[in-house]
């Protein structure tokens, strides 16, 4: 009788203040820490007014204008007009569409087919985990951009442009991803919780989704702004080439493509600085979130 | 370790037999055939081109098809190319030094800056020097290495006209004497270093967290007691412990440099082997483009066998299960 006294004493003196959880203790550091917030917001500008390019611009930018080819910035054209008489500003928001939508399909696809491949690989063990390693060994001894290159003439004209290309990029890509959330799983899944979700008879499924995923939920994210970065590059490096976005579609890639021509190179600079400028801005700036989120996930920063 | 190199070398071979076989089945994907590319429809007998078709077995079974170009593969008849009417060898041949120049000198680009910027800023860490490097690398690390070499070629070829902005090698220099390799390496230079832009900020990073990671240690701290000079602690001691861990990039280096050369000769008009592949991409050569996807293939697949060795090497503790 008196223990069970003594226990209710204890419990009702000391109140009890729920402490915050890890997600709550990250995002906490995450805002305080003014670089990758300055770096968010400006990625969040970036988006809203490409998306809202329609409405911002009422510039017509798929029509030839001869009239107006090659002109120096001014009030008219903010950002002066390319050899074929488009407005550069313009062009710069599209392709921003363009670019963005480009980067973030890639990277949801990659990282859906990465954390599939690599929890099952990495939860199931055995035959599955070998045989899906072997694969995604294979894919990650592909040189990527060669294969996508490869792949993107194949396809190309078969399927509408831009998902041929996106999916090409997603498919070649997940090999690290699948990697990472592998060997996280494998260290996860040796907990006690684990053992005892499977022994009250959790599917498979479920302790992956409910239990493991939300557990390494910080090493995806993270590496999803990695991937983010990597294929905002490949993208343009891609459209640069010519091997990417099909040319009609403006897309920061294939803006910068005109630097190919030395006359536009050395002097007509507004056509391709904006577009290059951007591409290093929006990197940079996903860049330091990147870096914000590691910092933040980390337990042991303090800041 | 060496039976771990056999190890990983043996399992190699699969690999590379399972990538010829989708580099072959990916070249046959393509739409229209080499004839396509070469002969105008309209002039030419569509009977004459049928009979071409059959004459070159590409009415063949694919099996039959892929072990005829595998074992020719192997003795080295990669055919002939269709763009350039002489053997794939020598197209390729022709080009290769050029590719391997520009390789190299973007490695010995990217370990001296790399050595010589984080030993600096790891000897001499938070200090304004160090930012500097630090701030550099950030931007290294966000330019993709087409920008860099946009720019590259505006600052130091238009305007400042350091460096030539196209082709490898002046026109009317008589080859093989001291001019012309002089000028080989002015022309090498500026694509070199955009190749190794990237790499340049990462190993320099790399380095300097080590070498501070390195100064922390206890070995250092005996060294420091005995009262050895701190210029022998880190140019000894610390250097040789952080430098070694470096050394296993070399193998992702090849891998980098296939996918880059790709990017810069094609910036630069460099005549590489990846101005040659994205060349013959456009304009179907597929002898061309079927041996260097393979060459490339099989120089990635050999990049990450090297990274691995050298882990092994660099750390016993790793060893296949």
């Amino acid at each position: 009788m008196e223990i069970v006294t003594q226990n209710e004493t204890n419990v009702t003196h000391i109140p009890q203040k729920k402490s915050l959880s890890p997600l709550a203790i990250a995002r906490k550091k995450f805002i305080k820490n003014k670089l990758a917030m300055t770096s968010l917001i400006f990625l969040a500008l970036v988006a809203i007014i490409s998306c809202l390019a329609p409405y911002i611009t009422t510039a017509d930018i798929t029509k030839i204008n001869i009239g107006e080819m090659g002109l120096e910035p001014s009030s008219k054209h903010w950002l002066g007009t390319d050899k074929a008489g488009r407005d550069v500003f313009t062009r710069l928001l599209y392709g921003g569409r363009i670019s963005l939508l480009v980067g973030i399909s890639c990277t949801i696809f990659v990282i859906f087919i990465g954390t599939l491949i690599g929890s099952i690989a990495g939860y199931f063990g055995g035959t599955a985990d070998s045989l899906l390693m072997r694969f995604t060994d294979l894919i990650l001894n592909f040189p990527f951009l060669v294969f996508v290159i490869v792949l993107n003439a194949i396809l190309f004209g078969k399927v509408s442009g831009l998902w041929v290309l996106i999916g090409v990029i997603s498919l070649l890509y997940w090999g690290g991803i699948a990697r990472i959330v592998r060997s996280k799983i494998l260290a996860e899944k040796e907990n006690e919780y684990i053992i005892a979700a499977i022994s009250i008879g959790c599917s498979p499924a479920k302790i992956i989704v409910k239990h493991l995923l939300p557990n390494v939920l910080s090493t995806i994210i993270v590496q999803a702004t990695i991937t983010f970065a990597t294929m905002i590059v490949v993208e343009s490096a891609l459209s640069y080439l010519g091997f990417g976005v099909p040319q009609e579609v403006p897309s920061w890639g294939n803006m910068l493509n005109s630097a190919n021509e030395p006359d536009v190179l050395q002097y007509k600079l507004w056509i391709w600085v904006p577009p290059a400028l951007i591409i290093t801005l929006t990197i940079l700036s996903i860049n330091f979130i990147g870096e914000g989120l590691k910092d933040a996930f980390n337990p042991k920063s303090r800041r | 370790m060496l039976k771990y190199a056999f190890r990983r070398i043996l399992g190699m071979i699969p690999m590379l037999l399972l990538t010829s076989i989708i580099v072959f089945s990916l070249a046959k994907l393509m739409p229209g055939d080499s004839l396509s590319g070469e002969i105008d429809p309209r002039n030419t007998n569509p009977q004459y081109i049928a009979e071409m078709r059959e004459k070159l077995g590409y009415n063949d079974p694919m099996p039959q098809q892929y072990f005829r170009w595998v074992s020719n593969f192997i003795e080295g008849d990669f055919g002939k190319s269709t763009r350039f009417k002489i053997e794939v060898a020598d197209v390729i041949g022709e080009r290769l030094p050029n590719t391997i120049l520009l390789g190299l000198t973007s490695i010995l680009i990217t370990y001296l800056l790399a050595f010589m910027m984080g030993s600096y800023a790891g000897r001499k860490p938070y200090t304004l020097g160090d930012n500097l490097i630090g701030g550099i690398n950030y931007l290294g690390l966000s330019i993709p290495s087409f920008v860099a070499g946009v720019f590259a070629i505006y600052f130091f070829s238009f305007k400042l006209g350091w460096f030539p902005s196209n082709g490898s090698v002046d026109i009317g220099v008589t080859e093989g004497t001291f001019n012309w390799w002089l000028s080989r390496l002015h022309h090498v230079l500026l694509p070199a270093f955009v190749l190794g832009f990237l790499n340049i900020a990462s190993y320099t990073q790399f380095l300097r967290n080590d070498i501070i990671e390195n100064s922390r240690k206890d070995y250092v701290r005996t060294a420091r007691a005995k009262g050895t000079p701190e210029s022998k602690i880190y140019n000894v001691h610390i250097l040789r412990n952080s430098v070694i861990p470096l050394i296993t990039y070399l193998g992702f280096d090849i891998v980098a440099i296939i996918s880059g050369a790709i990017i810069t000769e094609t910036i630069f008009t460099y005549p590489g082997l990846g101005q040659l592949f994205l060349q013959s991409v456009g304009v179907r050569d597929y002898p061309v483009l079927l041996t260097l996807t393979m060459m490339f293939s099989f120089l990635t697949l050999f990049g990450n066998l090297i990274a691995d060795i050298l882990y092994g090497v660099v750390d016993p503790r790793i060893r296949l299960d």
